[in-house]
C-alpha cells in the first residue's frame, strides 16, 4: 500500500525523509514516488540531503579525538579501585611492635620484652 | 565457574557489529563479580576515544571533559550489572555520558543555557524555513574548507540541548528513538532540537566561511 503524497507533505517529511526516520510504509513508499514524479521537490530533496551529508562530513571530519594518556591511566587506576572495593580485596597491614624495658634496681638487672601484634585493614566502602 | 557465552541467535540489532562483545548473551546470574568486571574492560573501553570526543564537545574544554569521561567510565562500571547483554554497549555508555553530563557538568556552567521555551520566535520560523534557500551556492562548497577549528566553534556556540542532538545523529549516526532514550526526552523533541541545531549550525559555517573571505557579499 502506498499513499498518494502531495508537495506540502512531501516537503513537510523531507527530513524525516532523509535521515530515514519514517517508519510508516505506505508513507515512506508515497513520498519516494512523489519525488520521482516532481521535479521541484526532487529538487529540494538532492539539496537538503546534500546539505545534510555536508554537515555529517564536517563535523565527523573535526570531531575525531583521542583520549589522552593521562586519562587512559586515570580510568585504568579508577577501576582497579573499584574492581578492588568490589571484590572485596583490602589492603591488610599487620604492625608488629616490640617493647623492651630494663629495670635495674640495686645492681640487679631485669629485662622485659612484650610483643604485640596490630591488624590495621581499609574497609570497602 | 566459566562464563556461559552463548551465540545469539536472531535479534542482533546492533548497529557496531564490529564490537563482537556485544555478540554474545552472558548470563548475568551465573557471571562472578570478577568476570563481569573483565567483561566491562573488553567491551568498554575501547569506545574511550569516541567518549572523549563528544566530552569535548559537549563540556567544551579538555579538563572537564576528562573529568566527565572518568566518571561515566566509573558509573558505568558500577552499574553494568544492569546492562543487558546484546544490547547496544555504544549508545548505553553514550546515556551514561549525556546522563552524568546533564547532572553534574552543566549545573557547574555559569552561562545560562537557553531551553527549547526560550528561544526567540524568529529562530523558531528560520527552522521551520528550512526550504526557502534552494539550490547548492558556490557557500557550501566553500564550507568544506573551513578548518576544523571553526566547525568546533559553530558547534559550541550553538544551544547545549540541539548541540547533543546533533552530536549524537551527525557525529555517532544515532536514530531518533536511541538519542530519545539517551537523552531521556521525547523523539518529536529530539527532533525538533536536531533540525533547529542543524540549522543554526550551518548558519553559524556560513557566516564563518563569510568573515573568512570564502564567500563575496551576503549569499544566504
Amino acid at each position: 500500500m502506498i499513499e498518494k503524497i502531495g508537495c506540502e507533505q512531501c516537503n513537510d517529511s523531507l527530513l524525516l525523509f532523509i535521515d530515514n526516520e519514517i517508519e510508516d510504509s505506505a508513507i515512506f513508499g508515497g513520498i519516494a514516488v512523489h519525488l520521482q514524479e516532481c521535479p521541484g521537490c526532487r529538487e529540494i530533496m538532492e539539496y537538503e540531503r546534500y546539505a545534510a551529508n555536508l554537515i555529517k562530513d564536517l563535523l565527523g571530519r573535526s570531531c575525531r579525538e583521542s583520549a589522552p594518556s593521562s586519562l587512559q591511566e586515570r580510568i585504568a587506576e579508577t577501576l582497579r579501585a573499584l574492581e578492588q572495593e568490589e571484590l572485596g580485596y583490602s589492603q591488610t597491614e599487620i604492625i608488629t611492635q616490640y617493647r623492651r624495658t630494663e629495670i635495674i634496681i640495686d645492681g640487679e638487672r631485669q629485662i622485659e620484652i612484650e610483643t604485640s601484634h596490630e591488624i590495621r585493614r581499609d574497609f570497602p566502602f | 565457574m566459566a562464563l556461559t557465552l552463548v551465540a545469539m541467535p536472531t535479534e542482533i540489532s546492533t548497529s557496531d557489529s564490529s564490537n563482537t562483545g556485544e555478540l554474545v548473551r552472558v548470563d548475568r546470574n551465573k557471571e562472578t563479580a570478577q568476570e563481569r568486571s573483565k567483561r566491562f574492560e573488553a567491551d568498554a573501553l575501547q569506545y574511550m576515544n569516541q567518549l572523549y570526543s563528544a566530552a569535548l564537545r559537549y563540556t567544551r574544554n579538555p579538563e572537564d571533559a576528562q573529568d566527565l569521561v572518568q566518571d561515566t567510565y566509573a558509573k558505568a562500571y558500577t552499574s553494568f550489572h544492569q546492562f543487558e547483554p546484546g544490547t547496544n554497549l555504544r549508545a548505553w555508555l553514550y546515556r551514561v555520558l549525556t546522563t552524568t553530563f546533564i547532572n553534574t557538568y552543566r549545573k557547574d556552567q555559569r552561562r545560562p543555557q537557553k531551553s527549547d521555551s526560550e528561544l526567540e520566535d524568529w529562530q523558531i520560523a528560520n527552522a521551520a524555513s528550512h526550504t526557502s534557500d534552494q539550490g547548492k551556492s558556490t557557500e557550501d562548497v566553500v564550507l568544506e574548507n573551513l578548518p576544523d577549528s571553526d566547525i568546533k566553534r559553530a558547534l559550541a556556540e550553538i544551544p547545549e540541548e540541539f548541540r547533543i542532538a546533533v552530536y549524537l545523529a551527525d557525529v555517532e549516526g544515532f536514530s531518533y528513538k536511541e538519542i530519545a532514550e539517551i537523552v531521556g526526552a521525547p523523539a518529536g523533541t529530539v527532533m525538533s532540537r536536531l533540525h533547529r541545531g542543524r540549522k543554526q549550525l550551518r548558519e553559524k559555517l556560513s557566516e564563518y566561511a563569510r568573515e573568512l573571505g570564502y564567500v563575496q557579499g551576503g549569499a544566504k
